[in-house]
């Protein structure tokens, strides 16, 4: 008689995210490109937006803000700490929402792509736009333009490994389907 | 004390072939008070069954089981994980997947705080139990820069400090120098309950001291006398692999040399802020070459091999190959590092898949060709191309770590602690296999009884510089 | 990886319980969006800088200022295209490029933006994680975030280490000519196996930090207890009440 692991278990959802937490804190600050404004560009929305595809929206809300908020925490930057928590956890949590539209819970890997990329350019939207307003009311909006840019790549460059990684790490390691929640 | 009666498990098969279950109507009946060893050569299903023990398995790794375990006439698979907490401890192999916290203290104190133990005692037995197993000055300090011995100490304080009537103990003498492993079997002797130990390795130490002796070997668990469960057991372990004795052809001879080499490391550990500096006066192997490179724990194998096949630089010196000196870059695509972990480099859903991936970017073969070489290694080492890597046993994924070096045709291979984890039939294999197409073979290992079976010279690490020794010594 | 936050110096601010801190670093940060002066906002910022100077020691206390040193630099430079009309300062001919409106709101947000950095940064390195997450949990937050928070930060090493290593071996793997004169394109190809493979190494720890989160104990119903505690010196409320009474002086003294 097999038996599946029962659905919404605390501690399995708690692993789940301070893994998948600890791996955005590192890919945020150890794969990292410096930059004049905000300090650096990293790979970390590659890994929300792995999260998001596979995991669902709340799972990716919290790897993606706690991650981000820790890893700015670590990197010297604690002003920006709960700003980089909402922004990176709401991108998370649409990026989720939107390639996950339709698809039952507790089954990764059946986003389908188009979905996939919509829900990624809304992340990438949601995430320069809200590091722009939050720049704006931290030191003006003229020069949180700048930033921009560099934030749109990030994202972008997030999705696109993004989905390239979702699909290698499902064909690799097939029980991550039965991490799903 | 624990029944276990008609036990079957087989893990679930995702791709490739169907699983062998791990084990068939395994029937145990341990009594209140009684030490146990339970002996197995590796990947024959001794964590698997130490989970199950304790009601994780296939609750988190998921599989098929039939049968009943019962603890202290309670049926264990109607109870959930955290009911067993003040029944039963397990002791795992490898401590990072117990380790929880960021500080040994909290490590201690998180499953008394579940047990709802009052402040004092809390802190009391946390400090009792870290004093005990030598790690009061760890105590604020997290168990990741901590040695893999001083982890395992870290568990079994654990354990003590819970103070369960059941201890099911994985493999806890690995890692522990000799006057921890002496603490741990009096310990283990001392203790007000059951205690059930699974080892690959036996040692002298253990000689009379368990009431039952028990080997796990191909899915079965016999029970017999002492004399006789070890000599069944050292048979277990040299029958899964035979030693390669084929030719070894050298096509072309190289040499790879460092003279006056010095590495400056900086220390990132508890007890010394001061750089480490590793001195080599002369180092040097040649194609078809096995060199043993030995050392304790901490004294700069790693150190040394991750400089000698370009992942790190050196301060002083040259290594030269071919009497050449050689930039990084360069050297790392000649000399392979068998990392001791095999799962750093598996990323791709196939055994041909990882052994094709390499092949397809840097070889000068046909594609016909590349499929031969990946499937007469894929026979060599005993794999299946169509098998997934990350789901098979851990001593698969040793071998597969071998094949896509042994694909890839490298003249020099650096293997660390290839011993651990698999037998030493198979890592005899393994280094034979490697050395097949010529290449030189640097061996770390701190086991000087593998070394002196299979190495023709060795290296030692004393005190920072490395020394020319006789093998074994 | 040092996963530190924590510097270690002397002064008050070590001695303030973690909760009454984190309530007066939000009134704090509050406060200086409110319409407060010029010399208000300086002082408030000035303050912030010799409290960390007191603190951690002045090498240390400019640390902060290094890491926004470029948004600073950003924001002057940006001065000519703010507030265009108005008293002009410096002019190039018919091209505004000082006016003193823009001075003006330059200087009140750089006081701010410098206030807020080194408030929620001396928060940060004067309590240590520990704590931080003691405090959130009085403040609300559940147990199981709270677990989450702490086994992020006992991940966070394991999973760099590895990280590293997983480089290394793909390092490895590739051959000579390969590592010479990429493509952006193909690095960043080059990073998929890297990055799968490290996720892959995260994945197969969650099973057993869930088994072992569950075998310690986990979701006993009995009340858990606890082996760290926040003690407040001279008791929590006053403390409270301190972190209240030091924004409202500001306030009192600095509101135009």
């Amino acid at each position: 008689m097999e038996q599946k692991g029962p659905a919404n278990m605390s501690a399995l959802r708690i692993a789940l995210m301070a893994v998948l937490t600890a791996v955005v804190v590192v890919f945020t600050l150890i794969v990292r490109v410096p930059t004049p404004i905000k300090g650096y560009i990293s790979l970390c929305d590659v890994i929300i937006t792995f999260s998001a595809f596979l995991f669902g929206p709340w799972i990716a809300a919290i790897a993606g803000g706690l991650g981000t908020g820790i890893a700015d925490l670590i990197g010297g930057y604690a002003q920006w700490a709960p700003l980089s928590f909402v922004i990176h956890g709401v991108q998370g949590l649409l990026i989720a929402l939107i390639a996950r539209a339709g698809v039952k819970q507790g089954v990764p890997g059946d986003a389908k792509l188009p979905m996939m990329i919509l829900g990624g350019v809304v992340g990438m939207i949601v995430m320069a736009g809200g590091y722009y307003l939050a720049g704006g009311v931290l030191y003006g909006f003229e020069p949180a333009l700048v930033e921009i840019p560099l934030n749109l790549i990030q994202s972008g460059v997030g999705l696109v490994l993004g989905i390239a990684v979702s699909k290698a790490v499902l064909k690799a390691y097939p029980p991550v389907r039965a991490l799903a929640l | 004390m624990i029944e276990v009666s008609h036990l079957s498990f087989t893990y679930k098969s995702y791709a490739g072939r169907v699983n062998k279950p791990v084990f068939q109507d395994i029937n145990l009946s341990v009594k209140q008070g009684e030490r146990i060893l339970i002996l197995g050569a590796p990947d024959s299903g001794k964590s698997t069954m130490a989970r199950i023990l304790c009601n994780l398995v296939p609750r988190y790794i998921e599989g098929t089981l039939t049968g009943t375990i019962h603890m202290n006439d309670k049926p264990i698979q109607d109870l959930a994980p955290w009911e067993l907490t003040n029944i039963c401890t397990l002791v795992a192999q490898n401590p990072q997947e117990q380790l929880l916290m960021t500080t040994c203290a909290d490590e201690v104190a998180f499953p008394l705080e579940s047990l709802g133990v009052r402040r004092e005692d809390l802190v009391s037995s946390v400090h009792s139990s870290l004093h005990k197993w030598g790690l009061s000055e760890m105590i604020e300090v997290n168990p990741q820069e901590l040695s893999g011995g001083e982890r395992k100490r870290l568990l079994v304080a654990v354990a003590e400090a819970i103070n369960a009537p059941v201890w099911i103990m994985d493999e806890p003498f690995d890692d522990l120098d000799e006057s921890w492993r002496t603490q741990l079997l009096q310990t283990i002797m001392h203790h007000e309950g059951t205690v059930v130990v699974f080892a690959s390795r036996y040692l002298e130490e253990f000689r009379g001291s368990f009431s039952s002796y028990y080997l796990i070997d191909q899915g079965t668990l016999v029970k017999g006398s002492e004399e006789d469960i070890v000599i069944a057991f050292d048979k277990a372990c040299d029958f899964q692999f035979a030693a390669h004795d084929a030719e070894i052809l050298i096509p072309e001879k190289h040499r790879l040399q460092a003279q006056d080499l010095v590495i400056v490391h900086p220390r990132r550990s508890v007890s010394s802020t001061a750089p480490f500096t590793l001195k080599v006066p002369n180092i040097s192997i040649e194609s078809g070459e096995v060199v043993a490179l030995v050392g304790p724990n901490g004294s700069g194998k790693s150190t040394l091999s991750r400089v000698l096949c370009g992942l790190d630089p050196v301060s002083q010196g040259d290594i030269l190959y071919n009497e050449k000196p050689m930039s990084d870059k360069a050297l790392r695509s000649r000399i392979g590092y068998l990392f001791q972990n095999p799962d750093f480099g598996i990323f791709l859903p196939t055994v041909k898949d990882e052994l094709g991936w390499s092949l397809r970017h840097t070889s000068q073969l046909t594609t016909f060709e590349q499929e031969e070489l990946i499937a007469s290694s894929a026979a060599l080492f005993h794999l299946h191309g169509e098998d997934n890597p990350t789901t098979m046993s851990y001593g698969a994924r040793k071998h597969l770590q071998a094949a896509v070096y042994y694909v890839l045709n490298r003249p020099f291979y650096i293997l660390d602690e290839l011993d651990s984890g698999v037998t030493y039939a198979a890592a005899f294999e393994i280094v034979s296999l490697l050395r097949q197409r010529g290449a030189g073979i640097i061996l770390i290992t701190h086991d000087r009884a593998f070394a002196n079976h299979i190495a023709e010279r060795q290296y030692s690490i004393v005190d920072g510089v490395v020394y020319e020794r006789e093998v074994g010594a | 990886m040092t996963t530190s936050t924590f510097v270690a110096g002397n002064g008050i601010l070590y001695a303030l319980d973690a909760r009454a801190k984190l309530l007066l670093v939000l009134l704090m940060c509050v406060l200086v969006f409110f319409p407060l002066s010029q010399l208000g906002l300086w002082v408030i910022f000035l303050s912030t800088l010799l409290m960390a100077w007191r603190a951690t020691g002045f090498r240390q206390a400019l640390q902060p200022l290094r890491s926004i040193a470029f948004i600073l630099i950003i924001m002057v430079l940006f001065t000519p295209i703010t507030y265009r009309g108005g008293t002009v300062l410096i002019h190039i001919g018919d091209w505004n490029l000082v006016t003193q409106e823009a001075l003006w709101n330059l200087s009140t947000l750089m006081a701010r933006f410098l206030a807020i950095t080194y408030i929620c940064t001396l928060y940060v390195w004067t309590t240590p994680m520990a704590d931080i997450n003691l405090a959130l949990r009085w403040y609300g937050l559940s147990f199981q975030a709270a677990m989450v928070l702490t086994l992020a930060f006992r991940f966070i090493p394991f999973i760099a280490d590895s990280f590293r290593m997983i480089q290394d071996s793909h390092a490895l793997r590739m051959s000579d000519e390969q590592s010479v004169g990429k493509s952006r394109t193909q690095q960043l190809k080059d990073a998929i196996p890297t990055v799968t493979a490290a996720l892959v190494f995260a994945l197969k720890s969650i099973p057993h930090v869930a088994m072992s989160l569950e075998h310690r104990g986990l979701g006993r119903s009995p009340k858990r207890s606890s082996y760290r505690q926040l003690k407040a010196k001279g008791g929590l409320f006053t403390q409270l009440l301190v972190s209240v009474i030091i924004p409202t002086v500001f306030w009192i003294l600095f509101i135009t």
